[in-house]
């Protein structure tokens, strides 16, 4: 039995240090470039591993994104590692989207996969916005179930994936069977680097590149004008109020600290 | 006012340095600028009794040199990490940014500035500030000097003439400074500026501030055609600078820098390559080097360092990260490419492929970063070596707490990386030591380490050194390739040069520091040093 | 059309939205003698260059409703009210029904608690929500409902809402309540916004306000839901106080029946409870370090502080992710909520999601180099100065003592 497996890949700005300017209380802007949200790096590298694991029977692993055509770079970094192709929704239709709009676009892309999917493995997060919205939404949207917070993955035998996850009561030892959606904890797994045979191949690979059109998404239901939410305010949060500084030496600081946590702790 | 204070126990850390060698010391200081650093030496030339000897003065950085260099003998030290200021900018007409920074400004905190364009603009003027301005609207500096410990200090790092993985294409420390302030013993200070001052001959006229003029003759030998930091830099014709870059704190104290800064390059890849064998992987090297000029570094590990990584990996937490090295690959040459776009990357990256196939490796079995994330990988793997060798060795301190690591610091020229190679196995396969090499192979230059089990282990490797030196020195080569002499390698500075070059370096220091006081025990014994035996 | 639309009338190209955009989504254009702001597409319509503009020149549109059915039929704040492996309602349950009561007193509706819980669940979980502030309790007492699977959780939730349509929803933030609440949204085609630190009602036109972080923390944002409902938000534990318990309170109680087609779909074969450990979130006292400690070689210096002052030792998020620590250390917005007595914080910038997380700290000592440094905006006290020589001898006095 074949294994389709689709890892949902975000791509986010390579740091989330975002610096003010002190002067005009604006966001610096650092113009590099971005990289994969390293949550969905994890998820690629499970999906890898089912692939390895596979001894013989097929697994195909598809990169799908939506994002800027920029991203198509990204994707053929995945394909370099190890996936076996990859789709990129790209249009300004999908622009703006919250996470319902995000998802819809999503499960549209899965739906125009050639081959049906078994297995939607995503980050459990995307590390410049932590909702942790996609993953259990895509569940709903596809109706199929979700694992989220998956910590290990022990698994795919006979249509059926096994996982250790994190719950609020500590950890749960689950099964379910395929399709499903699973979302990864960061630590669940390290992405392996390319090899240069990998690198080399890839650049021949082509990156799917596909408008809301191509995909039969309506654009009611993409980006902002599908997104139920929207931003009426961004701040700069203001300081509340000033602390009382502890001066002098090091040894006098250290001196009215003890002082100090004596009388906290009193 | 700086203050001299003794040194108490709460200085202890500053009578030891990286190398894990300890000193003795009265006293210590830490001043922040120049003036202070005057101020230092005056107060200890005024406490000298009269017609005595003023106080040895040790300078010491961030401390993470491995020939103890910063390790006091005696007297005083002078701790120079609170003098970490920068100080100002500018550009030249080609467009190449310079930078002034105070000798105790670390490595690692200048590239994060450069990086995250935080530089500390403090008291620069506005032609500074105007060419901060244009760097930063502009593509990314960066320095090139990359020595492994990117704690160190530029002070430092200008002393021993530091280098590091990619001095293969940039060459070590020295090319990268074009000013220096350097306060002579006495407290006069000399200003060099590359290209102002020349030798004639063998002849060298320096100027102080105060007026006064130098007339120094210059040692007799010839140096090596390699990598190169033992002894001082000589030749025919030098740039005055050159004599204080790699003088290992003997001859002045550098107060201020002006460092070369260069565009990062628009595409860095890293591959690590996979060989059975060592034979295979020095053959890869030496077909690798003339087809790819755009190397910025080789670098090796061995099967035996490898081997201690691996272990270390299943055993310690702090390495689980670590990616998984197949067992069926017994070393790693490691190659850092740089282009200028990613097309020409794509080509080198297609040659190496088949280089690394024609020497019996797997182009499907490397590792390619081209990520942060992957380069952060890779680096940690490469930095886990010598961290598990260090691992290693601590561990057999627990039985024999005289054993420590014997790290070896020699290159060759390029035709001899085979012959060394062989002389290093041979030897150490006679001596039947246990032994882990790593380091810049595409400068011919390993870091070979003898690991003792016990203290006759200890005492043959150190005659081991010995003999690789007379050898190397034969070979043309170098016994100190970037740690610097200091204290531990002076004996192997005497084997490349003789005792009559040795005595001349020694003469040449005592006209710029007629009382030996700086950096007692660097380069030469100070009785050598003193004119005496 | 939906988008970002400049009025050019009002443009006075001044770049200021240009200088507050992080993703380079506006850009300045020369048309004839002026110069006009102009979208690009890198816009993700984060509302940063709306609020920027002077002139209020700048506004994101959109098209009309999207949404189907009448918004003024929909009534009421819920509260999901989710229930711990002995079956008791977690606080967070009574922190969002505490806030949640203010906000339909203010709103002039009912707030009612949804309770799922197994058959066997303890009997006093109704009159606790009642006496938090609840005017209804729906509750469902169902086999299926004993363990937490978040799809029938989801399905239950959206057939209730469908029937008595809910003005808002309001989950915690926990794992179970972050997987349940995007399940309920997808179904519901609704809006909802996570681990938001403020919640407003807009005066003017009713909408639930929801504030975040954003940016990394430095910027908050401020999202409604306009067009669709309910309007659904997730809290992490410990933003909102708790409201006392009033035991004169009474209110209603509905019971309901799960549908019968309803099954899980996860099996769960084994369960690991949580190491007893102690955990940051409950300590009383808490070190919480950051980047500015330097280095991982720092840390047995800081765990040492910790151990004198009988302190958990928590920290910030990047230090989880260079693998410092643990992520049960991991104190802010995406790691535990803290609410110790004595909190010192030692090389934290603080980031507005390490902020979001230290609210219910009552005394912050602050130790950072940087005298700018936002942590000393939520410090009672604070040192500038080099924090490993401040902790270094403040760790001596600690000894001596």
């Amino acid at each position: 039995m074949s294994v389709h497996i689709v890892v949902c890949v975000k791509a986010v700005p390579s740091t989330t240090e975002v610096k003010m300017d002190p002067k005009t209380n604006t966001i610096v802007r650092d113009g590099r470039a971005s990289v994969v949200n390293p949550f969905d790096a994890t998820a690629l590298e499970l999906a890898l591993r089912i692939k390895d694991e596979a001894a013989g029977k097929p697994v195909r692993v598809t990169v799908l994104s939506m994002g800027i055509p920029d991203t198509a770079r990204l994707l053929r970094d995945c394909i370099a590692r190890g996936a076996d192709a990859g789709l990129l929704l790209s249009d300004r239709a999908f622009a703006g989207a919250d996470t319902l709009a995000t998802t819809y676009a999503l499960t549209c892309g899965i739906d125009a996969l050639d081959e049906p999917v078994d297995l939607v493995v995503c980050g459990k997060m995307a590390v410049d916005g932590d909702t942790a919205q996609i993953g259990p939404e895509l569940g709903g949207a596809l109706d199929i179930p979700c694992i989220a917070d998956v910590q290990e993955l022990l698994g795919v035998e006979d249509g059926v994936l096994r996982a250790r996850r994190a719950t609020d009561g500590g950890r749960e030892l689950v099964e379910v069977a395929l399709p499903a959606v699973i979302t990864v904890a960061k630590d669940a797994a390290q992405l392996r680097m390319p090899s240069i045979a990998g690198v080399l191949a890839a650049q021949d690979a082509e990156v799917e590149v596909r408008t809301a059109a191509e995909v039969g998404a309506d654009t009611a239901r993409t980006g902002l004008s599908g997104s139920p939410t929207q931003v009426v305010r961004s701040f700069v949060p203001e300081r509340t109020h000033e602390a009382t500084a502890i001066e002098g030496t090091v040894a006098q600081q250290a001196d009215r600290l003890a002082e100090l946590i004596e009388e906290v702790l009193r | 006012m700086v203050d001299i204070l003794p040194l108490s126990a709460e200085y202890e850390a500053y009578l030891r340095d990286e190398s894990r060698s300890s000193g003795t010391a009265d006293s210590i200081s830490f001043p922040r600028d120049e003036e202070e650093i005057r101020s230092v030496l005056q107060t200890l030339r005024t406490a000298a009794p009269r017609g005595g000897v003023p106080a040895p003065v040790t300078v010491q950085g961030a401390r993470t040199g491995l020939a103890a260099g910063a390790v006091p003998a005696g007297g005083h030290v002078m701790n120079l990490a609170r003098a970490n200021r920068y100080l100002g900018l500018r550009q030249d007409d080609a467009g190449t940014y310079y930078l002034r920074v105070q000798p105790g400004v670390i490595l690692s905190e200048l590239r994060r500035h450069l990086a995250n364009k935080t530089l500390p603009v403090d008291g620069w003027d506005a032609e500074s500030l105007a060419a901060l301005d244009k760097l930063y609207a502009g593509p990314e500096q960066f320095f090139p000097t990359d020595p492994t410990e990117a704690s160190a200090c530029l002070g430092g790092m200008a002393a021993c003439n530091a280098s590091g993985a990619r001095s293969y294409r940039y060459g070590p420390m020295r090319g990268h400074v074009s000013a220096l302030h350097v306060v002579l013993a006495d407290g006069d200070v000399i200003a060099v500026r590359r290209g102002e001052n020349r030798a004639q001959g063998r002849h060298l006229a320096l100027t102080t501030e105060s007026g006064r003029t130098l007339e120094l003759d210059l040692p007799t030998y010839t140096m090596p055609c390699t990598k190169n930091a033992s002894g001082y830099f000589i030749e025919d014709d030098m740039d005055a600078i050159d004599l204080f870059i790699g003088s290992d704190g003997t001859l002045g104290i550098i107060s201020e820098l002006e460092i070369i800064l260069a565009a990062v390059p628009a595409v860095v890849w890293g591959m690590s390559c996979f060989f059975e064998d060592e034979r295979a992987a020095l053959d890869f090297t030496v077909a690798a080097r003339p087809k790819l000029p755009r190397a910025a570094a080789f670098e090796y590990f061995d099967a035996k360092a490898l081997d201690i990584l691996r272990v270390q990996r299943k055993n310690s937490t702090a390495f689980a990260s670590l990616p998984e090295l197949d067992a069926a690959w017994a070393c790693c040459v490691y190659v850092e490419l740089e282009a200028d776009d990613e097309a020409t990357a794509l080509n080198d990256l297609a040659l190496l492929g088949k280089l690394l196939r024609d020497h019996g490796g797997s182009d499907r079995a490397t590792w390619v970063a081209r990520t942060d994330t992957d380069r952060e990988t890779q680096r940690f793997f490469r930095h886990a070596v010598p961290e598990s060798v260090n691992m290693l060795i601590d561990e057999r301190r627990k039985t024999d707490p005289a054993i420590t690591k014997l790290g070896s610091d020699m290159s060759v020229p390029d035709e001899r990386l085979r012959e060394v190679m062989d002389l290093y196995r041979t030897t150490l396969a006679e001596a039947g030591l246990d032994s882990a090499a790593w380091g810049h192979i595409g400068n011919n230059h390993l870091h070979v380490n003898v690991l003792p089990r016990n203290a006759q282990d200890y005492a043959a490797g150190k005659e081991l050194f010995v003999r690789w030196a007379r050898a190397v020195t034969d070979m043309g080569g170098a016994v100190s390739a970037e740690h610097g002499v200091g204290k531990l390698k002076r004996d192997f500075l005497t084997v490349m040069y003789g005792p009559e070059h040795i005595a001349q370096m020694a003469a040449l220091k005592r006209q710029l520091d007629p009382y030996c006081q700086l950096g007692r025990g660097n380069l030469f014994d100070p009785n050598v040093c003193e004119g005496g035996a | 059309m939906s988008g970002l639309v400049v009025d050019r009338e009002l443009c006075i190209g001044c770049g200021r939205c240009v200088r507050a955009c992080a993703s380079g989504g506006i850009e300045l254009v020369w048309e004839g003698p002026r110069k006009f702001a102009q979208a690009t597409d890198a816009c993700v319509f984060c509302g940063s260059c709306v609020d920027a503009c002077p002139v209020d020149a700048i506004e994101i549109a959109k098209d009309g409703p999207a949404s189907a059915g009448d918004l003024a039929s929909y009534r009421d704040f819920w509260v999901f009210a989710q229930v711990d492996a002995a079956g008791h309602v977690l606080p967070v349950a009574f922190e969002l029904l505490g806030r949640a009561r203010t906000l339909a007193d203010a709103r002039g509706c009912r707030l009612v608690a949804l309770l799922g819980e197994g058959p066997a669940a303890p009997a006093d979980n109704v009159d606790a929500l009642i006496r938090a502030g609840a005017d209804e309790v729906i509750v469902c007492r169902d086999e299926r409902l004993s363990s937490l699977d978040a799809e029938v959780f989801a399905q239950w939730i959206c057939s209730l809402a469908r029937e008595r349509k809910p003005e808002v929803i309001l989950y915690g933030a926990t794992a179970f309540g972050r997987e349940l609440a995007p399940g309920v949204a997808v179904r519901l085609q609704t809006g909802l916004t996570a681990d938001c630190t403020v919640l407003e009602l807009d005066p003017a036109t009713g909408l639930l306000q929801q504030t975040r972080p954003a940016f990394g923390g430095n910027l908050m944002a401020t999202i409604v839901c306009p067009a669709h409902r309910p309007q659904m938000a997730t809290v992490r534990p410990g933003v909102f106080a708790a409201p006392a318990p009033d035991s004169e309170r009474i209110g209603a109680v509905s019971e309901v029946a799960l549908d019968a087609a309803l099954t899980s779909r996860v099996r769960v074969l084994e369960v690991e409870p949580a190491h007893d450990a102690a955990s940051v979130a409950d300590a009383e006292r808490l070190v919480v370090v950051g980047r500015g400690i330097g280095s991982k070689k720092s840390l047995p210096l800081m765990r040492k502080l910790a151990d004198l002052l009988g302190a958990e030792l928590g920290c910030t998020r990047p230090l989880v992710e260079a693998g410092w620590l643990e992520y049960r250390h991991q104190v802010g917005q995406t790691g535990a909520s803290v609410a110790p007595e004595l909190l010192i914080s030692v090389g934290v910038s603080g980031a507005i999601q390490h902020l979001a997380g230290i609210g219910g700290a009552k005394t912050v000592i602050a130790i950072n180099d940087d005298p700018e440094a936002p942590i000393f905006g939520a410090a009672q006290y604070k040192v500038v100065g080099d924090c490993i020589e401040v902790v270094q001898a403040l760790v001596e006095r600690l000894e001596a003592k």
